[in-house]
This record gives structure tokens, C-alpha cells and sequence, in this order.
């Protein structure tokens, strides 16, 4: 077993119940389908520019969007799709946005880094790498002067934890006692670089947690009750005026950093370690052995390759994003005019 | 400088330009013969005012025209005319300015820096052109001539004098017969015996020349003598032999012709037209009876000739054909009364009847 | 009117505005309890308390982050960037972030927020506590920004940048905190996008903002009394939206135009400005257009030479009339 997840298993969380642990089953079955449809997608160049996948990381999102309230804020990285769709964000749209398409969730506006869907509290996917973080200790800021007891989660990788903004971000939001919840994807690498090369502690956000004063948490990130349950102890205690949290969560992505990354730096054998402990084969499994009916397992993944199939078919023949738009919505009135 | 036609005696008009001694581009200097003119009455060869280049000439020859008319223009050293130099750009919008009003840059003074043609030049151009040309009014077959600037002035003049001053008019008939005696031989006109006799009469007169000032009458020593000319329907304009008193009648004759001369050349300095003591205005070229002429201010009185015509004249018993004019005199009745006018022109009449003309002429 | 200074008209503009709308909220490095580095938030604290008026770290990334999802979540921030030169720390925060998240997201989120920020020089801090940056802000499509050059204008510009629903960088003059003017009494609010004619005349059009506004006055007064030039003097005041419309009637009506920025030369505002008038008064213009700016140099930090960089009214004068024939 890798050893990232030896500290994992201390903070396993106790089964859930029958209704949670299938909303995280199809919440993970929809994120695995519909990424691997959007990388069918880009093989058939209809997806172009790139993508960034979260095959194998899907626990991370589910778990703490069956966590959330609906109200509540997230934001996450341009390997954002999961995050997105796990909010609640319609299949067609992700897809569409992907295709560059009228039914896009922003019309081609953002393209698939910057996915973001206001209504269902996704509040922007982010490409430079750590300024969501601040942006999210904002949100925070904001529900904490409304008095509204909404929280913001933050989805971020590795590699953010060696960057300004993360280190601003935490202090800042440990300082103003903000409810905010900063939760970092370790899938092992900074883009092509073993994250453990170019950090000066073993584990990238846990081992900093103490520099601003908050608990190490790590938990095993392909564990989808170990991640659920994390989430719902970290947004209780800021909900509830206790502060922001920092969780490490442990994983690994299937696929290289892009679409353009073959990912040959990981060494042999790695991948299929990984692979050993899907997300989703782990969860099915548990929820069998829990005694969930096989049948209501088939039922939600035949359910859910029928959406993503009627996702894509839909967003196909949604026409590309008309030229229009291109100098719409720079300003809140909608235009984009500078001079009279 | 243009170049115009002179009025190359009394009566005058226009001439005919019968050579050219130049050609456009050849440099010529002052007093240099310039071009040959032919009036009803001389052949003259008329002399460049100015040194300089022959920028254009206007009037073929073979051509007659009007006196002060312009014929040609010299350019001076050091003076370019007010064109543009090749290298002096011309900015946006004086080029579409040009285009729109079908303008050339060359009718165009610049007075940007360095000679630069600037935008209010072209608008200040345009605005003068409209108010140069006759409008028509609509549906009425009226023309409107907007006033030139001497017009304007001698207009502005004649309404003040008018205004303020209360003209007298007295004339006497002069029997011209001994000044045609000696004039014709030497081809001069009547202008300069009338001056001379002016000159030996005012002294007689002090009261004719001076100047109202206020309530004080200022009698001049000199006797600045203002000779009205006529700018060929632009206006008039009196320029002054200054100390005339002093001169013989030759000079005064050469004086008359050359200040006549500067003016209707347009060279006439500032010097030349102020300080005048007395007016002579000379309308005989014109062929009239009379004219009360408008005095001056702050002159008291201003004396005009005008045509001379023979007419029959009662000598002792029998009558006899001899030229005849009218001197008329308009006076400033605030400064002086009939009696002294009356006694002058007594004065001037005796002086031109029955002077010795020929001992003044002697040696001319 | 009451007579307050520039400074005191920051106060103002934000007390205004927070009377009025409980979203509006305050944060910046020293701005509550200090009352800011430049005493320009004195009292905040004290008649608004600290749930809407915070101090913060020294993290410009965290403040500008923080204001863009407060404001993308129903608040209205305005945040301070105590030098506008340390904008360049958060830059990635303004014109990658905040000036981008509407149209990335197509009009899903709006970012009704002000980063108010000291601008300029002439305090002799040197180069990197002097620069005028409000050209950095306006290459950036998204941000809206303002440069007022009064008091009165920087109580009214600031409320209506408090009340726009988009993202304006407000760029006060440190030069000017301490100078003086007349502010209308009771609630000012003015209009961004709009330019003021201050000064009417035929010869020439001279376009200024912030600390150049009264040294382009200066200087008019100067060409009229001692070279006969009569200068018309327009104060730019917002940047974007840029008032176009006024600064080209200002520029047809005299055929000339100049420019008088503290920014260094290199696409300085007025370079844009320029552009525009050359293009759609081409066929109006009757000489070059020219601008009178710092060089492109970073600022000397000595008085004399900080003084010898930025244009003074000495080299406007002489640079207008040498060139205006």
C-alpha cells in the first residue's frame, strides 16, 4: 500500500447511512462517467485547448459536496469538473463549455479551467495556481458578516501549497477565525514533479497546518467515507464559529497532469498500485458488503451513463457559441464598452 | 508689392500697357525700367518701385486698364510673399479646409511659425473672402459689396467731419488763361499753380492754416499742404507736401506728382499723411462744376478745383474764349467767418490771373 | 459647501457610502484602528466598528482576494492597497482574477467592488513608493479607473465607484492629500466616464489628471499672461470609462491637443488618448499632438531630481510654446 495513506486510516470515518452512502456512490459514478466521456471527447477532438481530468481523485469532491449545504460556497482548480458537477452543475453544460458551445455552462465564455456555476454554489474553477484561495477566505469573510452561517470550501493540489497566495491565505483566514475549509488534493506531483521534491515537509499542507495554528488532518482521499466524514467535522466546527480547517487529502490522478502529459515520470508500477484502491470499486464494494442491493448499484450506473450519454448528445448539437458574445459581459450591464 | 497703374496726368484714367521690360522670374531693380505705358496723352516709361523679383505680371501687353489698377507683383528680398515655402507642411486640417472651399495654398497668408499656414489663417482668409463678395440677396437681383478697409476709414472720416464740423461753402471763378500760358509748354497740370497759389496766399490767411483744438485755434507755421487722391474707386487718401510754403512751383510740382505717385502705388510711409495744415482736393479730371468738398478735421478748411473749360470771358469791352474753373472752399465756420474765406479766394484768384508764371518757371 | 482637504474627502466618500449600504465593508493594511498610513480612513472604525472596518495582514494577494469573494457573494468591499506600487504583488489578484471572473463566468458573477489605492509622487519615497500605475489599470479589459484631482471629486468619484456594480481601481494622488477644496454638503455622488472642461480656451487643448490637473491650470494661466496662448484645460478624471466624447470636442475646437502625464512615457494614458485623437480628429488637427510626460525612468528618490523627472509647470509652458505655432 503507498505509504501516504498509513496516516489515512487513523482518520477513517465510521460508516454513514444507506441514503449518504448512495448519494456518494452515484455522486462518484457521475464524476468518473462523464470524465471519462470528456476524454473521449478530446480524442475525437471535439473537446480542444485542454482538459485536466480527475479520474482516480473523484472521492475528494463527492465527499465533501454530499457534505455541503446547498448555500454553501466552493471553489476548486481548472481540474475542476468533478467539483463543478458534484455542486450540482448540469452534465449538458460541463460538456458544452468543454465543446466550446452555446449550451455551455458560460456559452464558451471560460472553457473547461474556469467552470463555474453561481447557482449551485460553484463559484469559479481557478487556473493560477493558488489565487482562489484568498478569493474563498472572502466568500467566508462575507458569509461571517452576514451572519449567514454558509461556509466556503476550498479544493486545491499540491503544488499550491508552495505559493503566496496559500500561505496569505491561511494566515489571513486563521487571523479573521473565517469559515472557511481548505482541502488539498495531494495526488502526489506538481504537475511533472514529485510534489516530495520540491517541498520542504513530507506532506505539503498537513505538516504546515501548525504554522498557522490549525490541526494536521490527513485523510485517505480515495476513501469516500473517510473524506465525508472529514468534511462534515470541518464544516461543522467553521459553521458553528470555530474556524477555518486544513485538510490533506490523499490521492492520485489516473491520467497525466493534461491532456498533453503522457505522464511518463511516474515510476513503473505506480499507477497500478494506485488503481488497486479506486475510489469507485472501493465504494461499490463497501456498499455491498454494507448489503446495499447490487440491483440499486446497476440501476444508479445505468442512470448515469444514460445522463451523460443525453449530455452529450445534447451538447453536440448545441450550436458553437455564437461570435456575439465576445464583447458581452466585460461590465454588469453587459457590454463591454470603455469610451462614449 | 504690386505694381499698379499710374495716373500719369490731370485727367487721366486708365493707360495702355504697351511693353514689358521684364519677364516672370527676372530679377529687376529700383527705378529700373519696368514696362512702357501709353495714355491718351504720353508715352511713359514707367520704372520698378522696388528691387526685386517679378513674381507675376497680370496685364498683357497691348492690354489697358484702369489707373491703379494692379499690372504686376515684385517680390522683395527679404520679404517673400506670403506663400508657403516648400518645406512649411501644411496640417490636416488646413489641407481639408483647402480641398473643401477650393482653395490654393498660395492665396493663403501664413502666420504660424515660421510662415506656417495655420487653420485660423484659412477661416480668417474664408471670412474675408465672404464679406469681399457681393451676396446676392434672395429673389431681389440685389448685389451687396461689403466696404474695403479704406473705404471704411475715409467713410468713418467723412461722417465725423460731417458731424461735427459746420461746413461753409464760397467759390470764385478763376480765369485760367495766364497759368494755361505757361503750363502747356511744360505739360503740366493746374494742380500745382493752384498750390503754389494756395501757398502764397495762406501766409496772408494764418486762420486757413490751422487746426481746431478744443476752443483754441492753432495756426500753423508750416504750411503742409494735403493733396486728396483718389484711389481709383477703393477710396480716398491725402497725402502731404510738407512745407510746401518753402518750395518754388517746379518743386512743388515734382513734389505733387511724387506724393500722387506713392499713394496710388500703395507706397505711401505713415509720415507721408499726417500733419497736413490745408487740403487742396483736385476733382478737375472729373469734368464737374463745383464740389463742396468735406474738410479735414482738425483742418479748418479744404479748397477744391474742379473742371476747367473754356468759356467766354468779358475782356474790357469785348469777349474773349479762355479757360475757366471754379475754386470752391469748404471752412469750419467755428474758426473763422465768411469775410476772411472771401478775401482768401479773392486773394487766390488775383495770384493765378495775374502772377508772372513764367519767371517762376524759368529754368524748368 | 464645506472646505475639506483631499484626504479628509476620502473619509468622507466612504462614511457615505457605508451609511447608506450596510454591504459596504472596509479592509486594508493599518486602515482601522491607524486610520490609514496617510490618515485617510481616520474615524472609520470608530462609527462602523470592526465587523465592517478590518485591518489586515500585510497579504495585498489575501486583501484583493478576500474583497473579490466578498463581492462576488453579496458584499460591497473596498479594499486599500496602501501604495499603488504594491499592486504589482496582487496583480495576478486584479487582472487576472477580478477583472476577468464576469466574463469568464458570462455574466454570472458581478464584482461591485473599489481597491482604493495612493498614487504618485512627490513625497520623495523613491522609486518604488511613487510610481503613477493608473496606465497598468487601464490596459487591463474589466477594471473601471479613476483618478480625481479634488476633493470634491474624490468624495463623489469614490461613492459612485462604491455604487458601480463593477470593479473600479481608485487612484488616489498622495501629492494631493493634503491640498484643499470646496465639497458640496450632504451626499455627493458624481458620475464615472465623465471628463471636466476646467479651463476654456482657442489655442490649445491640454489634457491632465490627478496632481498634472493643477499644474496644467498653472501653467495655462502662464502661456495666457506671458505668451498670449489661451489654453483649454480638460481633467480627465476616469480612465476607463474614458470620456472621449468631451476630450475630442475640446481637441476640434482648438485643432491642437497635448497631454500632461506623471506616468513614465512608454504607453502612458495619454499615448491612448493620443491614438484617438489622431485617428477620428485626423482631418481637425492642426499640428502634432503632443505629450508632455516622465520619462522613462524609474523616479529619482532626491527632491530635486524627483522634481526635475516629473513635467513641471515650467516645462509645460515651454513645451506648449515652443510648439504651438
Amino acid at each position: 500500500m503507498p505509504t501516504a495513506t498509513k496516516d489515512a486510516a487513523k482518520n477513517t470515518a465510521p460508516p454513514n447511512t444507506a441514503a449518504t452512502g448512495l448519494a456518494l456512490f452515484r455522486s462518484l459514478t457521475e464524476i468518473r462517467l462523464l470524465e471519462k466521456r470528456a476524454y473521449d471527447l478530446f480524442l475525437q477532438n471535439l473537446v480542444k485547448g485542454t482538459s485536466h481530468l480527475s479520474l482516480g481523485q473523484e472521492a475528494v469532491a463527492a465527499g465533501f459536496a454530499v457534505a455541503m449545504r446547498r448555500d454553501d460556497y466552493t471553489f476548486c482548480t481548472y481540474r475542476g469538473h468533478a467539483h463543478t458537477l458534484a455542486r450540482g452543475a448540469p452534465m449538458v453544460g460541463i460538456l458544452g463549455e468543454l465543446m466550446g458551445r452555446k449550451c455551455g455552462l458560460m456559452g464558451g465564455k471560460g472553457g473547461s479551467m474556469h467552470l463555474t456555476s453561481v447557482p449551485h454554489g460553484a463559484m469559479g474553477s481557478y487556473a493560477i495556481v493558488g489565487a482562489h484561495l484568498p478569493v474563498a477566505a472572502g466568500a467566508a469573510w462575507s458569509a461571517q458578516v452576514r451572519g449567514s452561517g454558509q461556509v466556503a470550501v476550498c479544493f486545491f493540489g499540491d503544488g499550491a501549497t508552495n505559493i503566496g497566495a496559500f500561505h496569505e491565505a491561511l494566515n489571513f483566514a486563521v487571523v479573521w477565525k473565517l469559515p472557511v475549509i481548505f482541502v488539498c488534493e495531494n495526488n502526489q506531483y506538481m504537475e511533472y514533479t514529485p510534489i516530495r521534491s520540491v517541498t520542504a515537509v513530507e506532506h505539503p499542507a498537513a505538516d504546515r497546518a501548525s504554522a498557522y495554528g490549525l490541526e494536521r488532518i490527513v485523510v485517505d482521499g480515495n476513501d469516500a467515507d473517510a473524506v465525508h466524514g472529514a468534511a462534515v467535522a470541518a464544516i461543522g466546527k467553521a459553521r458553528g464559529g470555530g474556524g477555518p480547517s486544513l485538510i490533506e487529502a490523499m490521492t492520485y490522478r489516473y491520467s497525466g497532469h493534461s491532456r498533453a502529459d503522457p505522464a511518463k515520470y511516474r515510476p513503473a508500477g505506480e499507477l497500478e498500485e494506485w488503481m488497486k484502491r479506486d475510489p469507485i470499486a472501493l465504494y461499490r464494494a463497501r456498499l455491498l458488503e454494507l448489503g446495499t442491493p447490487e440491483g440499486a448499484l446497476r440501476e444508479i450506473e445505468s442512470a448515469v451513463q444514460r445522463a451523460v450519454d443525453e449530455a452529450t448528445e445534447a451538447a453536440k448539437e448545441s450550436p458553437p457559441s455564437p461570435l456575439d458574445v465576445i464583447e458581452r459581459d466585460v461590465w454588469a450591464d453587459g457590454g463591454s464598452s470603455w469610451r462614449n | 508689392m504690386d505694381v499698379v497703374m499710374p495716373q500719369l496726368g490731370e485727367t487721366v484714367k486708365e493707360g495702355t500697357v504697351t511693353a514689358w521690360h521684364k519677364k516672370v522670374g527676372e530679377r529687376v531693380e529700383a527705378n529700373e525700367p519696368l514696362f512702357e505705358v501709353n495714355t491718351d496723352k504720353v508715352e511713359t516709361e514707367v520704372p520698378a518701385p522696388v528691387s526685386g523679383v517679378v513674381a507675376a505680371i497680370l496685364v498683357a501687353e497691348g492690354s489697358t486698364v484702369q489707373v491703379g489698377a494692379t499690372l504686376a507683383v515684385i517680390e522683395e528680398e527679404g520679404k517673400p510673399r506670403a506663400a508657403p515655402a516648400s518645406d512649411a507642411p501644411l496640417s490636416p486640417v488646413v489641407r481639408r479646409l483647402l480641398a473643401e472651399h477650393g482653395l490654393d495654398a498660395s492665396a493663403i497668408t501664413g502666420t504660424g511659425s515660421g510662415g506656417r499656414i495655420t487653420r485660423d489663417d484659412v477661416l480668417a482668409h474664408l471670412e474675408r473672402r465672404k464679406s469681399a463678395a457681393p451676396a446676392q440677396a434672395p429673389g431681389g437681383g440685389d448685389t451687396r459689396v461689403a466696404l474695403s478697409k479704406i473705404r471704411k476709414r475715409t467713410a468713418e472720416q467723412m461722417a465725423l467731419s460731417w458731424r461735427t464740423i459746420p461746413h461753409v461753402l464760397q467759390a470764385v471763378e478763376v480765369d485760367f488763361h495766364a497759368v494755361d500760358q505757361a503750363r502747356l509748354p511744360h505739360a503740366l497740370t493746374y494742380l500745382p499753380f493752384v498750390a503754389f497759389a494756395v501757398c502764397r496766399a495762406l501766409p496772408e490767411f494764418p486762420a486757413l492754416n490751422a487746426s481746431l483744438d478744443g476752443d483754441v485755434l492753432v495756426l500753423h507755421r508750416r504750411i503742409n499742404l494735403g493733396i486728396a487722391v483718389d484711389l481709383g474707386g477703393e477710396g480716398l487718401i491725402v497725402p502731404v507736401v510738407k512745407d510746401a510754403g518753402e518750395k518754388s512751383l517746379t518743386d512743388l510740382a515734382r513734389a505733387i506728382h511724387s506724393v500722387s505717385e506713392k499713394a496710388r502705388s500703395g507706397r505711401l510711409a505713415p509720415d507721408d499723411v499726417t500733419e497736413a495744415t490745408y487740403t487742396v482736393s483736385n476733382s478737375g479730371s472729373f469734368g464737374t462744376l463745383l464740389t463742396a468738398p468735406i474738410i479735414n478735421p482738425p483742418q479748418v478748411a479744404i479748397l477744391s478745383t474742379d473742371g476747367v473749360m473754356q468759356k467766354p470771358v468779358a475782356r474790357g469791352e469785348t469777349v474773349a474764349i479762355h479757360p475757366v474753373g471754379v475754386l470752391a472752399q469748404s471752412f469750419d465756420h467755428r474758426a473763422l467767418d465768411g469775410a476772411s474765406s472771401a478775401a482768401y479766394l479773392r486773394k487766390l484768384k488775383q495770384i493765378l490771373e495775374e502772377r508772372d508764371w513764367a519767371a517762376d518757371l524759368r529754368g524748368f | 459647501m464645506a472646505e475639506l482637504t483631499y484626504r479628509d474627502a476620502v473619509a468622507a466618500g466612504i462614511a457615505q457610502e457605508m451609511e447608506r449600504d450596510q454591504r459596504v465593508v472596509f479592509l486594508g493594511e493599518d486602515v482601522a484602528a491607524a486610520g490609514g498610513v496617510f490618515k485617510t480612513t481616520v474615524g472609520l472604525l470608530e462609527r462602523f466598528g470592526p465587523g465592517r472596518v478590518r485591518d489586515t495582514p500585510i497579504s495585498e494577494q489575501a486583501i484583493i482576494g478576500a474583497a473579490m469573494g466578498a463581492a462576488m457573494t453579496g458584499l460591497r468591499p473596498i479594499a486599500e492597497i496602501m501604495f499603488s506600487d504594491f499592486l504589482a504583488v496582487c496583480w495576478d489578484m486584479i487582472a487576472n482574477e477580478i477583472a476577468k471572473a464576469r466574463y469568464m463566468s458570462a455574466g454570472q458573477m458581478t464584482l461591485p467592488l473599489v481597491i482604493r489605492t495612493a498614487n504618485g509622487s512627490g513625497a520623495r519615497f523613491g522609486a518604488q513608493h511613487s510610481q503613477s500605475v493608473e496606465n497598468w489599470a487601464m490596459s487591463v479589459p474589466g477594471l473601471k479607473v479613476v483618478a480625481p484631482s479634488t476633493p470634491a471629486d474624490v468624495k463623489g468619484l469614490l461613492a459612485a465607484a462604491v455604487r458601480d456594480p463593477d470593479p473600479v481601481v481608485f487612484f488616489e494622488h498622495k501629492g494631493l492629500y493634503a491640498t484643499k477644496g470646496q465639497v458640496p454638503d450632504g451626499e455627493h455622488v458624481d458620475r464615472l466616464g465623465t471628463a471636466k472642461v476646467l479651463r476654456d480656451g482657442g489655442d490649445v487643448t491640454v489634457v491632465a489628471l490627478a496632481a498634472m490637473v493643477p499644474r496644467a491650470l498653472e501653467a495655462a494661466e502662464r502661456l495666457q499672461r506671458e505668451h498670449g496662448i489661451s489654453a483649454t484645460v480638460v481633467d480627465v478624471r476616469s480612465l476607463v470609462p474614458l470620456d472621449t466624447r468631451t476630450i475630442l470636442a475640446e481637441t476640434v475646437k482648438t485643432g491642437r491637443l497635448y497631454t500632461v502625464e506623471e506616468n513614465p512615457r512608454l504607453c502612458g494614458w495619454g499615448a491612448e488618448i493620443a491614438s484617438i485623437a489622431a485617428e477620428e480628429c485626423f482631418y481637425d488637427l492642426d499640428g502634432p499632438i503632443v505629450r508632455i510626460t516622465t520619462p522613462h525612468v524609474p523616479l529619482p528618490a532626491a527632491d530635486a531630481l524627483e522634481d526635475g523627472a516629473v513635467p513641471s509647470v515650467a516645462r509645460i509652458v515651454e513645451t506648449i510654446r515652443r510648439t504651438a505655432g
